[in-house]
């Protein structure tokens, strides 16, 4: 697939042309956030960071219809009810402009979710389909990211159906779109071939760009986060400051778990999925008052297992991370950097990681 | 790491922080700091247990959070919390409201110039590439140096700083156990309300747009929520509630912004302006003037300023039968 | 459940409902569809999502057996919300049912064997159902045993089965109360010392319980004492649950989801587990 070009100046324009044929979602800058917004024709798009949220409420909503319901009383008895029940609408053809290779990588960890665990979620599915990722690549990691200890990296590909690499060229800003899936060539049919002279100065961006610190060694994560998994003071201590907000659930790439609820207008209504968070007390508050998470300490504990020892030990044969494991997370570190009080998701996997090797120095280390 | 110095974060006032906590080890379970976060412009929450974790306490003008917040959640257990001035405010009101005990708390007071407002540095730089930071001078009207890839950056700190501290009028705290001194004047400007009439400047239609822009971010992660040391329904919000089914789970801009209006109304008289609310806003929305609006109100109806008495009751804890500002019409019922 | 859509529910309809206890009521219902209605098929200790349209869904446990396929019947305890939507319908109302879900008793191992039941209030409904399962093939089992108990007299559920189990002859029912009534005949105690007094032995047996965590708990200790090995204790554990399907994260115990791998688990799996219920 040949290398296209994206001249800055030409962006909003590009992007109100694929809008002809997509609900498209662009990033744009409102005061200190980066929102997705649905586009319209007098916003300019801002690429230059990482926007706020991840991408993937375009594949999988805060909110959506599962099913709608109808009650109807019969006539000729009014104490006898009839319901009707009507299948959510299909969604529309989705484009999300601006999300990171982080973002983009969550759309696999999604997938495990509700394609590959079992049962296959047929909206998701639909959502999945009908939405193209036209990604970002990254020039510099930001102090809170991580996506090479997960197996990601600032140009990695999968995941989107187009990366744009941004490079400057003779003043003239923009990117160098690459297409990765048909479907984003598709996209990119009408653009300028990048000149050999723009591919020239990309690659040499690209090998300007200092490396990461190397990546910790996690191999021995899944287990080490089940020895520590009984001890509530060290959860304790790691959790004393979260604030049992819903900020690193609802902003991460790859966090899935949802509400089912309904919303009764009168004689008709709605079954809701919606996002929910696992650091919520009522996510697993019983009827009967019981609560198996009824703690900070239990609920973060939680969050830190599922995506670094339940996700790698449930898809063992899935590993995209330099430790050989595949986490149930791309390291896009939006949980540490809007975190209201600096919880650090790779500070708490590190303490782990040393905690339990103290425990049974002969068992667990921390390097291989 | 990088290193962070200031003038408040002198070796001495730390020293002296770190000897008076480890002489209430003993009487506590343990003591809500803070310590530094992931990068030097990041504060965190941390809890000493023991002798060796004093090592990892800091105290500068990157310690904005407001560590009386984690109290509610720990009823039951003996705890010691180093507050700010602001920050005392919020025991102040919990204490006021019997929300907790006196003498199960153990607060370590600092006096305090000022903290950073990280979205007001956002809007010039990418802060995710500061390497260290340096406060030279005093932090009202010093400078904050940060150490960025392309070199230093000088920045006078008074523009960096957090609006509360602008018009703040208690840098001591107003309830201590250790006051880790020495003593500040106020230096706060009053507070005029001028983002209030700004605001109000606008017309209906104006008004209900910007904040049915702002309102429209809202993820509803409730950071808010629980970021406020006065939110202490917590997990029995009317939010969460399906019976009375206030709100509904669809993240519509009325659900949310329903959500703020309650909020505010449930903290007028008691909302200490803290800004933990508008500062965890992932999405930097707005709220805190919707608790300011409710401030003003109490203030010009009720002369009344919450977490400032311990003796005070908020004024819609209470009721006179004639209020002095507030004309009944003479009607008799 | 709906092969193209695991969120939709099933439209039935409530054939029958009476009162089992002061807060437990019992419902019949049929799936509206007869040809759907005939070829249900589910297996003993699977469980349903109930849907009142407008409240909601929770989760029951089908109590009636496989056996006896005229309707299918839940026990429901008015506790939240949904419950008490359920508790204020009536014979002919429509609900909504996603079924079966999770897995179910490992009945094919257990033929051949001792079985001791020991539930505790309406802990006793999974057990009701693979009771009567295993009464309807007797001769598979060996002896079988019930020990169950409630608060009162009042609150033991399924009140005249438990009199017709205990004049069957083919099984031993032993009831207990924390508080005897007037003319309290049973015992007077908690589960677990029932257990104990009764020194059921472990030989070629099998523990089935349900019930309050706390009863549990002490049976579980109880069980361990009188030789019962974690293989040899299976229990149906009760989580909230939404999706029903493995998906929507909560009910999870480390990597197993009890929606989907349980409820039911033997002592043994649960102990592989990180300890958080």
């Amino acid at each position: 697939m040949v290398d296209r070009f994206l001249k800055d100046s030409d962006l909003a324009a590009v992007t109100a042309a694929w809008a002809r044929d997509f609900r498209v979602l662009a990033p744009v800058r409102e005061g200190a956030a980066i929102v997705y917004r649905l586009f319209s024709e007098d916003m300019h798009p801002f690429l230059l960071r990482p926007p706020t949220s991840s991408a993937k409420e375009a594949i999988l909503p805060q909110t959506e219809n599962l099913f709608t319901y109808k009650y109807r009383k019969d006539q000729d008895d009014l104490t006898r009810t009839e319901v009707f029940l009507a299948e959510a609408l299909p969604p529309e053809p989705t484009l999300i402009l601006g999300p990171r290779p982080c973002d983009a990588r969550g759309r696999h960890l999604l997938d495990r979710v509700f394609l590959e665990r079992g049962v296959i979620d047929p909206q998701y599915k639909a959502h999945r389909a009908a939405t193209l990722f036209v990604t970002v690549a990254c020039t510099s990691m930001q102090n809170t990211c991580f996506c090479h200890w997960t197996g990601g990296a600032m140009d990695d590909e999968s995941g989107s159906d187009v990366l744009l690499h941004p490079v400057t060229i003779g003043g003239v800003g923009g990117f160098v779109a690459h297409a990765v899936t048909p479907a984003g060539e598709e996209l990119l049919a009408t653009l300028p071939e990048a000149t050999a002279p723009m591919l020239e100065k990309l690659a040499e961006r690209r090998a300007a760009t200092p490396e990461p610190e190397p990546a910790p060694d996690l191999s021995d994560i899944a287990g080490s986060f089940l020895a520590m998994f009984d001890n509530l003071d060290f959860w304790t201590d790691q959790s004393a400051r979260c604030l049992s907000c819903g900020v690193c659930t609802y902003l991460c790439p790859t966090c899935s778990c949802f509400n089912i609820t309904d919303e009764n207008y009168g004689m008709s209504g709605r079954r809701l999925r919606t996002w929910d968070t696992c650091m919520s007390a009522l996510y697993t508050l019983e009827g009967s008052g019981h609560n198996p998470r009824f703690s900070r300490a239990h609920r973060l504990r939680n969050r830190v297992g599922h995506k670094f020892s339940y996700h790698p030990r449930e898809f063992p044969e899935a590993a995209t991370a330099p430790s050989g494991l595949e986490f149930s997370c791309t390291g896009c570190g939006r949980c540490i950097k809007s975190c209201p009080v600096a919880v650090d998701i790779r500070q708490i996997v590190l303490d782990v990681l040393a905690a339990a090797a103290e425990k049974a120095p002969d068992k667990v280390g921390g390097t291989k | 790491m990088a290193s962070n110095s200031s003038a408040s974060d002198s070796p001495d006032r730390i020293k002296t922080l770190r000897a008076k906590i480890a002489s209430e080890l003993p009487n506590v379970d343990f003591v809500l700091g803070y310590g530094r976060g992931f990068d030097p412009l990041h504060a965190t929450p941390v809890t000493v247990r023991t002798e060796k974790d004093l090592d990892r306490l800091i105290f500068d003008p990157t310690c904005v959070q407001n560590l009386a917040t984690s109290l509610y959640g720990l009823r039951g257990k003996r705890l010691g919390v180093v507050v700010k001035g602001c920050d005392s405010r919020s025991i102040v009101q919990l204490l006021q409201e019997r929300l907790w005990e006196r003498e199960n708390l153990v607060v370590f007071g600092l006096p305090c110039e000022g903290v950073i407002d990280l979205a007001k540095l956002r809007v010039t730089m990418d802060i995710a590439s500061v390497k260290a930071v340096r406060f030279e001078g005093s932090v009202r009207d010093g400078k904050v140096v940060l150490t960025l890839p392309e070199g230093e950056r000088e920045l006078p700190s008074a523009g960096l700083l957090a609006d509360k501290c602008l018009r703040c009028q208690h840098p001591n705290p107003l309830v201590s156990d250790h006051l880790i001194g020495p003593e500040i004047e106020p230096q706060g400007a009053q507070d005029t309300y001028a983002d209030l009439a700004a605001l109000e400047k606008l017309s209906t239609q104006e008004r209900f747009d910007f904040w049915k822009r702002q309102m429209g971010r809202c993820i509803r992660c409730y950071a808010c929520r629980n970021a406020c040391p006065l939110c202490v329904c917590k997990h029995v919000c009317l939010a969460d509630s399906r019976e009375p089914h206030w709100l509904s789970a669809e993240a519509t801009l009325q659900e949310k912004w329903l959500f703020q209006v309650m909020h505010a109304l449930h903290l007028a008289g008691r909302c200490t302006e803290c800004g933990e609310c508008q500062r965890s806003c992932p999405m930097g929305i707005p709220i805190l003037l919707l608790k300011r609006m409710m401030n003003r109100e109490l203030k010009e109806l009720f002369n009344y300023q919450a977490g400032v008495s311990l003796e005070a009751v908020p004024p819609l804890h209470t009721f006179l039968m004639e209020e002095d500002r507030i004309k009944d019409r003479g009607l008799l019922w | 459940m709906n092969a193209n859509n695991p969120y939709i529910p099933e439209l039935a309809t409530i054939i029958e409902t009476f009162d089992e206890t002061p807060d437990v009521k019992t419902f019949r219902v049929v799936l509206q569809d007869p040809a759907k209605m005939a070829a249900f098929r589910f297996e003993p200790g699977q469980v349903a999502q109930l849907s009142v349209f407008g409240t909601g869904e929770s989760t029951f446990v089908i109590c009636s057996p496989p056996t006896r396929m005229e309707y299918l019947q839940f026990s429901v305890m008015r506790v939240g919300e949904l419950t008490h939507r359920l508790h204020t319908l009536k014979q002919g109302d429509p609900i909504g049912l996603r079924a079966p879900l999770g897995n179910h008793f490992p009945h094919q191992d257990m033929r051949g064997r001792d079985i001791v039941f020991i539930g505790g209030g309406l802990g006793m409904a999974p057990l009701r159902t693979l009771l009567l399962f295993m009464l309807d093939n007797r001769a598979d089992y060996g002896n079988i045993t019930l020990i169950y108990g409630g608060r009162t007299p009042e609150h033991l559920c399924f009140k005249d089965e438990l009199k017709e189990w205990a004049a069957r002859g083919d099984m031993r029912v032993e009831l207990t109360v924390d508080t005897p009534g007037e003319g309290w005949q049973g015992r007077t105690g908690v589960v677990p010392a029932v257990l104990t007094d009764l020194a059921v032995r472990p030989e070629n047996a099998v523990a089935v319980t349900c019930g309050p965590p706390i009863m549990i708990r002490f049976t579980l200790e109880a069980l361990g004492k009188l030789g019962f090995k974690d293989e040899q204790i299976v229990t149906t554990l009760e989580r909230r649950m939404k999706c029903g399907v493995g998906l929507c994260g909560r009910c999870n115990i480390g990597e197993k989801f009890v929606c989907v791998d349980g409820p039911v688990f033997t002592q043994a799996q649960l102990k592989g587990l990180p300890q958080e219920f």
